[in-house]
């Protein structure tokens, strides 16, 4: 099929060139410019066809067809004149030079082509795995962060409802109280780590990518801080959003999800009752959302890793930041697979977390 | 002496929530009977007949929405699933199926009540034919035989779509509808899949009757679901 393709390209821009020269031939009755024209035809040949074959066929048919059509004597071939000999293998070597340039100078283009596509795709395959091996880091910190701050709740759990089952009768009404209070208490702790953890399981399996789809933020906004206030009723959040309709395109739970995680940090973790301000703004090409509470601050050599799942074991003894650590990393990994950034700072009277998301796109 | 309560069966095979759940029932001055496999479901459902059923969707021996399918073959019956947080599309799928509405583990005891209070009451309504004339919620109104609006004693200018929608709400308060079946009662069967126009009416609603659209009193989002509006008393 390629070869058929080729041939005729061939024979096209033979007769081509042979109409053109007859043409000058004609008007111009000078047979000067009959050897550039087939030569003309042969660089087009070996450029549009493949390999060296076809350039050298159309530098014997240029030939043939200069001395056929164009010399002496007409519609004969004839290479025995004076000087025919020394014309034609000049051009019959021209031809073949040029005609071995453009191919090869065609092969180097090509080459250098699939040298790139080559780049790419180990560029791209060290991306994937670069990706894979901060997925599998986040993985094993969550599951290390896991494990050592589940123990902490249940065993709190256990031991309460134990201390009530033996001893309810000796035990005051406020001492039983407080004990179910604080089975509550873990039990909601619990609650909202296994919903973290859930969250993990919903990023796609594989690559860092999120199924995003066009949402309204007024609703996921709400939604989320609908959420928190029913776990923690006596919470203060002041939500501030865009006056304009917008959709932005997300996963709504796993948005929800860092915007309950935040909200509920800066609530647990501020050391402060002022009201939380959350406020929605919208940039150039993203959405800004920002958590800002009025209380202690985060402590500056914490800043760095307080995304990376492992500050809560830095931050234990007092034991505020319990499971802190893996909320914040859930966050990033949830806003980085949505192609947008998170971060945090302190501002003169507490602690401000920012986040963002993209507008338009895909996530990369 | 005959017994007037209701009746509410629980379906569902942790025998902790279950017990739970009864608990709780049981000190409202709801009868209730439980069930911890589909096959138990459904024998009950035909010889009790509860006047609500309570329906967790993961049970042993077959898949809840199957018994949300038989059961609608040939009762009315409302149906609460009990689902968890992160299956939308189980949610929806169920909703679609003829199931009432869904609370979510885990829940309290508030939001049990109300479900099931709402439940029953818009079975009741349905079955006499009647509903009433007026939607009342803290500072909201709405009179549908006049088909006004009003907002802290304030008569609040709709468009028509809008319209339909805040009564469609309204008229299922507290109830959950999912986005499939709004656009269906309000732009027709041939609607399509895109919702975007709901959503986008759906926020000029807000506009017009929310204080802050991101803390709202009357409509509450369920994302990925569909609306909820508040329930009136």
């Amino acid at each position: 099929m390629k070869r058929l393709k080729e041939f005729i390209v061939t024979m096209a821009l033979l007769v081509l060139a042979t109409a053109l020269a007859y043409w000058f031939y004609h008007t111009t009755e000078s047979m000067t410019n009959m050897a550039i024209v087939y030569m003309m035809a042969t660089v087009l040949i070996s450029r549009y066809t493949s390999g060296y074959f076809w350039g050298i066929i159309s530098c014997f048919i240029g030939v043939l067809g200069v001395n056929f059509f164009f010399t002496y004597p007409f519609w004969q071939i004839d290479f025995t004149r004076d000087g025919y000999p020394a014309t034609f293998i000049g051009m019959l070597v021209i031809s073949f030079i040029t005609s071995a340039t453009t191919t090869s100078m065609k092969e180097q283009k090509r080459l250098a082509e699939e040298r790139d596509e080559m780049n790419k795709k180990l560029y791209e395959s060290q991306k994937k795995l670069e990706v894979e091996t901060e997925k599998e880091k986040m993985r094993a910190n969550l599951l290390r962060a896991v494990s050592h701050d589940l123990r902490t709740p249940l065993t709190s759990m256990i031991g309460s409802s134990d201390l009530y089952l033996e001893a309810k009768d000796t035990l005051k009404e406020e001492e039983k109280e407080g004990l179910i209070q604080h089975i509550r208490e873990d039990a909601t702790w619990l609650l909202h780590m296994v919903e973290n953890l859930l969250s993990v399981t919903r990023i796609r399996e594989g690559n860092t990518k999120v199924n995003k789809s066009p949402e309204p933020l007024e609703e996921v906004v709400s939604e989320g801080v609908i959420r928190l206030k029913k776990r923690y009723p006596g919470a203060e959040i002041r939500t501030t959003i865009p006056e304009d309709f917008l959709m932005v395109p997300m996963d709504a739970t796993l948005v929800e999800q860092v915007i309950i995680n935040l909200l509920e940090n800066a609530l647990l973790h501020s050391g402060s009752t002022r009201p939380i301000e959350f406020t929605v703004t919208k940039e150039k090409d993203t959405v800004l959302f920002q958590v800002r509470d009025h209380g202690i601050g985060i402590a500056e050599d914490k800043l760095p890793d307080l995304f990376d799942g492992i500050s809560s074991e830095r931050g234990r003894g007092s034991d505020s930041s319990k499971g802190m650590g893996i909320g914040l990393s859930i966050c990033k990994s949830i806003i980085t697979a949505h192609g947008g950034a998170i971060e945090a700072r302190n501002h003169s009277d507490g602690a401000e977390f920012i986040f963002t998301l993209p507008l338009e796109g895909e996530a990369k | 002496m005959k017994d007037h309560r209701e009746l509410i069966l629980i379906i569902e095979d942790e025998k902790n929530i279950a017990d739970f759940v009864e608990t709780v029932l049981n000190s409202r001055n709801y009868k209730v009977i439980k069930a911890y496999t589909g096959k138990e479901a459904l024998s009950a459902i035909t010889s009790h007949c509860p006047d609500v059923i309570l329906l967790d969707l993961g049970l042993p021996d077959m898949d809840g929405l199957d018994i949300i399918k038989q059961v609608r073959e040939w009762a009315e019956t409302p149906i609460v699933v009990i689902s968890a947080r992160t299956q939308e599309k189980e949610k929806v799928a169920a909703l679609d199926l003829g199931a009432d509405d869904y609370i979510t583990k885990p829940f309290g005891t508030d939001e049990l009540m109300a479900r099931i209070r709402t439940a029953l009451r818009h079975h009741d309504k349905a079955k006499a034919g009647n509903s009433s004339e007026k939607y009342q919620v803290e500072g909201l109104e709405i009179d549908f035989g006049k088909r006004l609006v009003m907002l802290e004693g304030q008569s609040i200018h709709l468009t028509q779509i809008e319209y339909k929608l805040i009564t469609l709400l309204a008229k299922n308060a507290g109830k959950v509808l999912t986005y499939d079946h709004i656009m269906k009662e309000i732009w027709g069967p041939y609607a399509g899949d895109d919702n975007q126009i709901l959503r986008v009416n759906m926020a000029n609603i807000r506009r017009k009757l929310e204080k802050n659209p991101a803390e709202p009193k009357y409509i509450f989002t369920e994302v990925g679901v569909g609306y909820r509006m508040q329930e009136d008393r």
